[in-house]
């Protein structure tokens, strides 16, 4: 699984869906507090507007019905009032109105006054809205709570105005009526339009993602397809429907990989009928280079009957088909190698005995121009011995023809997966900036130089061939006049691969 | 006077191995097709054949083959391809050793003289390997009283064995020793020819008892005795 971070910055669906989710969910969330507002604002200012009226009419009646009492004292005061806060509680259905009533400072102690209706704390009028209702000579009203003495607590409206009793003084008249039917109302508005805000911005959601799986399909189909193809896989093709713009998609991309295909398939069969044809030239040409090679033997071998001139072409002859027939060799390596048809015969080979070996093979002469530093006991290693062998042969030719009568040394340097060898030379060098150019194909370092020595000029990029072939490589040092530096380096078991280099070019 | 059969198709390269050869000391004849080979070998009877792989009418490999079935006369492919499947296909089919074009025609006599001289005979003329017994004077191998053909490289490569039956033979100490002269790494030569020597003188070959392998560096003779 991948995590979710990682999957919103690389699936264009999951980003778009997760976009389009939140820019609805914000406009749900505006249209429906819009929505909410307007209709919890009817609701209570129509509940407001009857309230008010309702309220109005009670201190009406309760005005006249104050005007007719008699007081002669607080105990006939207090029994008109108990009269008039005896309201019915509030039911289950009906709507609650409670009234609360206070007398004003100034009122003469016996006739003070302070009560509520059905179990009402007064407290329920805000002492605030007390002051506005005392300074106000008409009706106020305010929003409450309904607070009771045995703890319930009911969101309410509260309507305030005064009451006179001529003689006795003013006495603030407050009637309370409950706005818990207009919440529970607003509740179940505010769920219902919760519940379809969630559903539509689920519908919204998921119709988004299913559209844009449908749309990004072939996009990544054809994102795969470009993979295989990369792969080497060219004939697997975009499947399309319909003639819409993705199938136009799928056309277009199934007509490029139809011509990828085509043209690659065309340069595979140039390149393979010129591998054969270079193969085929090498193979003919050996019949007749080795009979002129065993007449030029014949008429070598009885050149001291000749003329001194004849005699040096017979030399001449011998020496240049020798030349001719490296060359040729090499030609037919190469060929095999672009052909890829190089084959490995692995052997487990003491890379020290194959190293001295081919030291006396290329300069078998008994002063010491090679110097090989190697360590004592064998170090083994998983190689076809016979390309190796070529590589360092190629490697010391090349050091011998350049050395300026300078000494080579040879040094063979091993770790636990690996095992360098290098042929290091103090003689003519080359631009370091040259390098890369040393492995190609009979280049020169020098071209007016006089080419003193047989190499075919194919030595150094067979002996690369080979060591990729090892999964090696050829580390390169050198300088103008101050020699150059080969390194092969190679991983001493089948498979493995080079880690680190036991010996570097540059360790100079 | 020694005659050797040369079989190649190109009519300058015969005649030149001709001059050679001839100049060598041998009698030559030469032969341009494949199909034409069999009548002449029988008449002629050449002490050894210099045979090349391509070649018009029937090809050298079964060409080989058909010598093979009458003669163990001693045959040097000549190849003008130097890949491995090739090569095999001639040893396998019973060359004795085979040169790649264009080789040097002093090495071409050289081998051709090694594979033309005759095993020295020693006085302890009766050499055993296993449980067979070498007739080193008959040039004949004996096993449960019954005569068993081997080419003269054959003879000579199970000689070298059971001449010093505790040693073992590197690939490359075989190669100078039954070959002469050889690049030290064409160790095929030395396997294929181990391989059609066991299939004629083991009685098991997937078991080998008379030449044994030793992994990782050669072979040698078996115990005598122990063949079975």
């Amino acid at each position: 699984m991948k995590s979710p971070l990682k999957a919103w910055r690389s699936t264009l669906v999951v980003r778009i869906t997760g976009t389009i989710v939140a820019l609805s969910i914000i406009l749900i969330w505006l249209l429906g507090s819009a929505l909410y507002s307007r209709v919890s604002s009817g609701i209570f200012d129509e509940k407001q507007k009857l309230s008010i009226l309702d309220a109005q009419s009670t201190a009406r009646n309760t005005q006249i019905q104050l005007n007719f009492s008699k007081y002669q004292d607080k105990a006939a005061l207090a029994l008109v009032f108990d009269d008039i806060l005896a309201i019915p509680p509030k039911t289950f259905e009906s709507t609650a109105k409670e009234i609360v009533v206070f007398s004003f400072e100034n009122i003469d102690n016996k006739f003070k006054f302070d009560g509520a209706s059905n179990l009402l704390d007064p407290k329920s009028v805000p002492a605030d809205f007390r002051e506005i209702t005392r300074q106000s000579t008409g009706t106020e009203s305010a929003r409450t709570n309904l607070i009771y003495l045995d703890g319930t607590i009911e969101p309410a409206i509260v309507v305030g105005t005064d009451l006179l009793i001529s003689g006795v003084g003013k006495y603030e008249f407050y009637v309370i009526f409950s706005l818990s039917q207009q919440e529970k109302t607003m509740n179940l508005i505010f769920n219902y339009l919760l519940l379809a805000g969630v559903v539509l911005t689920l519908l919204i959601g998921t119709t988004t993602y299913f559209l844009m799986r449908r749309l990004i399909a072939p996009i990544q189909d054809a994102a795969r397809v470009a993979e295989e193809l990369t792969k080497g896989n060219l004939d697997l093709r975009m499947d399309f429907q319909g003639e819409d713009e993705i199938a136009s998609l799928g056309y277009s991309f199934n007509e490029m990989a139809v011509s990828l295909q085509q043209q690659i398939s065309r340069l595979e069969n140039l390149s393979k009928l010129q591998q054969r044809f270079v193969s085929d030239v090498s193979h003919e040409l050996r019949t007749p280079l080795t009979t002129i090679r065993m007449a030029s033997q014949v008429i070598y071998a009885t050149r001291d009957s000749f003329e001194p001139t004849v005699a040096r072409s017979a030399e001449l002859l011998i020496s240049q088909i020798e030349r001719f027939e490296s060359l040729l060799t090499d030609l037919l390596e190469v060929s095999r190698f672009d052909a890829q048809a190089a084959v490995m015969e692995i052997e487990e080979t003491d890379l020290v005995a194959l190293v001295k070996e081919t030291i006396d093979y290329v300069h078998p002469s008994q002063d010491r121009i090679v110097n090989l530093q190697a360590p004592i006991s064998p170090v083994m290693a998983d190689v076809d011995p016979r390309r190796i062998k070529r590589i360092i042969r190629n490697l010391i030719s090349n050091a011998l023809d350049h050395r300026e009568n300078q000494k080579i040394d040879v040094r063979i340097v091993e770790s636990e997966n690996e095992v360098s060898i290098g042929v290091r030379d103090y003689g003519t060098g080359f631009n370091y900036t040259d390098r890369k150019m040393l492995f190609e194909r009979f280049w020169r370092a020098d071209s007016s130089r006089a080419r003193s020595t047989g190499g075919t000029g194919l030595g150094l990029s067979i002996s690369l061939e080979d060591a990729k072939l090892h999964q090696g490589e050829i580390d390169v040092w050198g300088e103008r006049g101050k020699g150059a530096h080969f390194v092969l380096t190679i991983p001493k078991f089948a498979g493995g691969s080079i880690e680190s280099r036991p010996l570097s070019a540059q360790l100079q | 006077m020694t005659s050797i059969m040369v079989v190649d198709d190109d009519q300058d390269l015969a005649e030149m191995l001709g001059i050679v050869l001839t100049g060598a000391g041998y009698e030559v004849d030469l032969v341009n097709r494949g199909d034409e080979v069999m009548p002449l070998f029988t008449s002629q009877n050449p002490d050894l054949v210099l045979l090349d792989v391509m070649l018009p009418g029937l090809n050298g490999v079964e060409v080989c083959k058909l010598i093979r079935e009458v003669s163990m006369v001693p045959i040097v492919m000549l190849s003008a391809k130097g890949d491995k499947q090739d090569i095999v296909a001639g040893l396998e089919a019973g060359a004795d050793d085979y040169m790649v074009k264009p080789f040097d025609p002093l090495e071409l006599v050289a081998r051709m003289k090694v594979r033309l001289r005759r095993s020295v005979v020693e006085v302890n003329s009766e050499l055993c390997i296993g449980s067979l017994k070498i007739d080193q004077i008959e040039h004949s191998i004996i096993r449960d009283g019954q005569v068993i053909a081997l080419t003269r490289l054959e003879f000579d490569l199970l000689v070298a064995l059971a001449k010093e039956p505790g040693r073992v033979f590197t690939r490359e100490a075989l190669l100078s020793e039954v070959w002469g002269y050889r690049p030290a790494t064409d160790t095929r030569l030395v396997n294929v020819h181990i391989q059609r020597l066991r299939s004629k003188i083991e009685v098991n070959p997937e078991d080998p008892k008379i030449i044994v392998t030793v992994r990782g560096v050669g072979y040698k003779a078996g115990v005598p005795g122990n063949s079975q």
